[in-house]
C-alpha cells in the first residue's frame, strides 16, 4: 500500500510539474507582451513593469525565467487580473469554495439517488421498473447539460416561478464572503436574518445542483446496476446462500460492498465529467465560481486569470482522482494483488 | 439408515429445441455417516444433482421424482423457504475453486464468524461476539489450520487453494451438517494437498457421523474411505454399489471402461494405445435414446435402444442389458 501511495503521489507531482511547464509556455504563445500575460502588469505602468521584469529574470535565459516563474507561482503570486487589477490567487480562493459547494452537493445527490435506483433496477432485472429506470437514465444521460439547464430554468424559474433564475443569493442579505461556499458563509456570519438568508441560498442552490447531479447520477445508476448483476452471479454469493445466510445479510455484507467496487473506481471519472459540466452550469446560472470566472477570463483575454483558473481546475481533478484511486486500493485489497502481486 | 433417498429423479431443461433431459431416472441412496462417491465426466449432470438436492433450482428446470426425501422431509413437497430452512440447517457444500467461493473483499475471520449459527450463542452482544471468535478459531483447528490468527486476518486472495478449501470446509461444518456435498473439492490442487483434504473429510465423516457425497471426475480420485460409489454417464446411472466390489468386479461396461482407462501405470509398454471408449460424449441436444452409452458401448446390441431397468446382483446395482458377468443364480 505504501508503494502504491508513493507511486500515485509521484505521478501527481510529475503531472502538476508538467502543468506548470505548460502554463509557463502559454505566456509566450498568447498574443501580447509575455510579462504582461504572466503578471497582469501593463507595459505602460513603467516602474512596476521594470521591477517585475527584473524579479522574473527577463534579462537572463528562459530557464531562469521558468525557475523564477515556479518560485512566484508556488508562493501564491499568480499575478493580477488584467481587467480588475486584483490579485488572482486571492480572488481564486472564494470562487473555489463556490465551485466546491456545487460539486460536492451535486456528487452527494448523484450518489443518494443513483446508487439506490441502480440497486433497485438490478433487483427487478428485466422487470418493468428496470426498463423504466434504465430508459430514463439513458435519456437523461444523453441530454446536453446546457440545454437541460435552460429548459429547467424555463420551467421552474420562469413558468412556475419556484426559484430565482440565477445567482447565488439575494444581494439584500449582506453576507461577507469568506470561504465562498454560500451555506458555510451564512452559517459563519452574524447576520440577524440568518435563517431567511439560508432559505434564500437553498432556493438558489437546488436547481443547479439537480442539473449537475443528473449526469453523474445516471452514470452511477447504470454502473451500480451492472455491477450488482455481476456480483449476484459470483460464486461467493451462491456459496453464501448455500451456507444458509439470510438474504438481507448477503445483500449488505457481501453483495453491496463488492458491487460498490467498480462504482468507486469510476468516481474519479465522474468527477472529471462533473467539472466540465460545472463550467457551463455556472455560466448559465451566473454562479460565482471558478467556472464562470474562467469563461469570463477567456472572453476578456485576461491571461493571468485564465492560467490561474486552468491550474485550479486541473489540480482539483487530479487531486480527486488520486484520492479516489488511493481509497479504492485501500478499501479493496485484492486490487493491490492485481497491481503488484503483493499482500 | 438411509437419510437421503432419491428414486427416479428427472431434471429437464427448457431449451430452444424443446426440453432436454439432463438427469434421467437417477437413483441414489445415502446412509448416515457414509461416504458416497459419485463419478461422472463433465456434463454428466453430477453438479446439477447436487444443486437439485440443495434446492438451488432455476425456475426453468422441471424436476420430477418418485422420491426425493431427506430424512423425514419430502423435499419436492416443501416450498422454497421451507426447503432452504431444511437444507440450510442439515446440508453444506464445498466446491472446486474454493477461493472464488469466498468474498474477496472481506477477511476470512468475519466470513467464518457469520456462518456460525446465532441460535447456539447466548449472552449479551459482546459475549456473543467473543464466543463467535473462539468458535471460529476452534473450527479452523478442526480442519487442521494451526496459525488461526493469521488466517483469520487474511483476505481470500492471500490464501493458497488448499488453505482456502480448508477454510471452506470449516465454514461448511460450522453448523454441524448431516450431509456434506463436496463437488470436486480438490481439482487443481497438488497431490499432497489433495491427500490432506481427503483425509480431513474422511476424519470428519467418521468423527461426527456426517455423510459425504463426494463428486469427482475420475476413478483415481476415489478415496479408500468411500463406502459406496455410483457412476453416472450423461445423466443416467450406470452402476452403483460398495466401492470395493465395483472397483474389483465391475458389472457395467462403462465402469469397466473407466477402470481400464485409469489403470494406466508404469508397466504399460511405451507407445501402447491407451484404452478409451470410441466416440465422444453426445451433446445435450443429441442424446441417444435408450441407454445413452449405446453408441459408444463395445457390447451394445439391438436391445440397448430401450433403457435398461436398474438390476441388482449381490450388492451391486447396474443398468445394463448385457452385464459383464451374468450371475444366473441371483437373477
Amino acid at each position: 500500500m505504501i508503494r502504491y501511495t508513493l507511486r500515485r503521489l509521484t505521478l501527481l507531482i510529475v503531472t502538476l510539474w508538467l502543468l506548470t511547464v505548460f502554463l509557463f509556455s502559454l505566456n509566450y504563445f498568447f498574443p501580447g507582451d509575455t510579462l504582461t500575460n504572466m503578471t497582469g502588469i501593463r507595459a505602460s505602468d513603467s516602474l512596476s513593469y521594470q521591477l517585475a521584469a527584473e524579479a522574473r529574470g527577463f534579462d537572463s535565459s528562459i530557464f531562469t525565467q521558468y525557475l523564477r516563474f515556479l518560485g512566484h507561482f508556488s508562493s501564491g503570486d499568480w499575478g493580477q487580473s488584467l481587467t480588475t487589477q486584483r490579485d488572482v490567487f486571492k480572488q481564486l480562493l472564494p470562487l473555489l469554495g463556490g465551485t466546491l459547494e456545487l460539486s460536492v452537493l451535486a456528487m452527494l445527490l448523484a450518489m443518494v439517488i443513483g446508487a439506490p435506483l441502480g440497486l433497485y433496477a438490478a433487483r427487478q432485472q428485466r422487470g418493468a421498473m428496470d426498463r423504466v429506470v434504465m430508459g430514463v437514465s439513458l435519456s437523461a444521460y444523453s441530454v446536453p447539460v446546457f440545454w437541460l439547464a435552460q429548459l429547467l430554468i424555463l420551467l421552474f424559474a420562469v413558468k412556475l416561478g419556484w426559484t430565482p433564475i440565477s445567482g447565488q443569493l439575494n444581494p439584500l442579505f449582506n453576507i461577507d464572503v469568506q470561504t465562498g461556499s454560500i451555506i458555510l458563509d451564512i452559517l459563519a456570519s452574524d447576520n440577524p436574518y440568518k435563517s431567511a438568508a439560508l432559505a434564500d441560498a437553498i432556493n438558489h442552490l437546488w436547481l443547479p445542483v439537480i442539473v449537475l447531479a443528473i449526469m453523474p447520477g445516471t452514470m452511477l445508476m447504470r454502473i451500480t446496476r451492472n455491477s450488482m448483476l455481476e456480483v449476484l452471479q459470483q460464486n461467493y454469493i451462491r456459496a453464501a446462500r448455500a451456507r444458509g445466510l439470510s438474504e438481507l445479510r448477503i445483500l449488505f455484507r457481501h453483495v453491496l460492498p463488492n458491487a460498490m467496487q467498480p462504482v468507486v473506481r469510476q468516481l474519479g471519472l465522474m468527477f472529471s465529467i462533473l467539472m466540465s459540466n460545472i463550467i457551463v452550469t455556472e455560466v448559465i446560472f451566473n454562479w460565482p465560481g471558478l467556472g464562470s470566472w474562467l469563461v469570463k477570463s477567456i472572453y476578456e483575454r485576461d491571461y493571468p486569470v485564465l492560467q490561474g483558473g486552468l491550474f485550479a481546475f486541473a489540480t482539483l481533478i487530479l487531486f480527486v482522482n488520486v484520492v479516489v484511486e488511493l481509497f479504492h486500493a485501500w478499501r479493496y485489497p485484492q486490487v493491490r494483488k492485481e497491481l503488484y502481486a503483493e499482500h | 439408515m438411509t437419510i437421503l433417498d432419491i428414486r427416479n429423479l428427472n431434471i429437464e431443461l427448457e431449451t430452444d429445441n424443446g426440453p432436454v433431459r439432463v438427469l434421467d431416472r437417477f437413483n441414489l441412496q445415502l446412509a448416515e455417516g457414509e461416504i458416497h462417491t459419485l463419478v461422472g465426466e463433465s456434463g454428466s449432470g453430477k453438479s446439477l444433482l447436487a444443486k437439485a438436492i440443495l434446492g438451488f433450482i432455476n425456475p426453468r428446470w422441471k424436476i420430477t421424482a418418485d422420491r426425493l426425501w431427506w430424512r423425514d422431509y419430502d423435499l419436492l413437497a416443501l416450498n422454497n423457504a421451507q426447503r432452504r430452512l431444511v437444507t440450510g440447517r442439515d446440508m453444506a457444500m464445498i466446491f472446486q475453486d474454493p477461493s472464488s467461493h469466498l468474498d474477496p473483499n472481506d477477511k476470512v475471520g468475519p466470513q467464518l464468524c457469520e456462518t456460525i449459527p446465532s441460535g447456539e450463542l447466548t449472552g449479551i452482544y459482546l459475549k456473543r461476539r467473543a464466543d463467535r471468535q473462539t468458535r471460529a478459531e476452534r473450527l479452523l483447528h478442526r480442519v487442521g489450520i494451526k496459525d488461526t490468527k493469521d488466517v483469520m486476518e487474511s483476505y481470500p486472495h492471500e490464501l493458497s487453494e488448499g488453505l482456502a478449501q480448508k477454510v471452506s470446509i470449516a465454514m461448511a461444518i460450522a453448523h454441524n451438517p448431516k450431509l456434506l456435498i463436496a463437488d470436486e473439492p480438490t481439482t487443481a490442487m497438488e497431490p499432497s494437498t489433495r491427500a490432506q483434504i481427503y483425509r480431513l473429510l474422511a476424519k470428519l465423516s467418521a468423527g461426527q457421523g456426517m455423510s459425504i457425497l463426494m463428486i469427482t471426475q475420475d476413478l483415481t480420485a476415489v478415496v479408500p474411505e468411500s463406502q459406496r460409489i455410483s457412476l453416472i454417464y450423461c445423466g443416467q446411472l450406470m452402476e452403483t454399489g460398495p466401492t470395493d466390489d465395483v472397483m474389483q468386479a465391475p458389472l457395467h461396461p462403462y465402469t469397466d471402461a473407466m477402470l481400464s482407462m485409469s489403470l494406466f501405470n508404469q508397466d504399460t509398454p511405451v507407445k501402447t494405445r491407451l484404452p478409451t471408449l470410441s466416440g465422444a460424449i453426445p451433446t445435450l441436444q443429441h442424446m441417444p435414446i435408450g441407454c445413452r452409452l449405446g453408441p459408444r458401448c463395445p457390447y451394445a446390441r439391438r436391445a440397448c435402444v430401450k433403457q435398461p431397468e436398474l438390476r441388482k446382483q449381490q450388492h451391486q446395482q447396474f443398468a445394463c442389458h448385457y452385464p459383464l458377468r451374468e450371475d444366473s443364480e441371483h437373477e
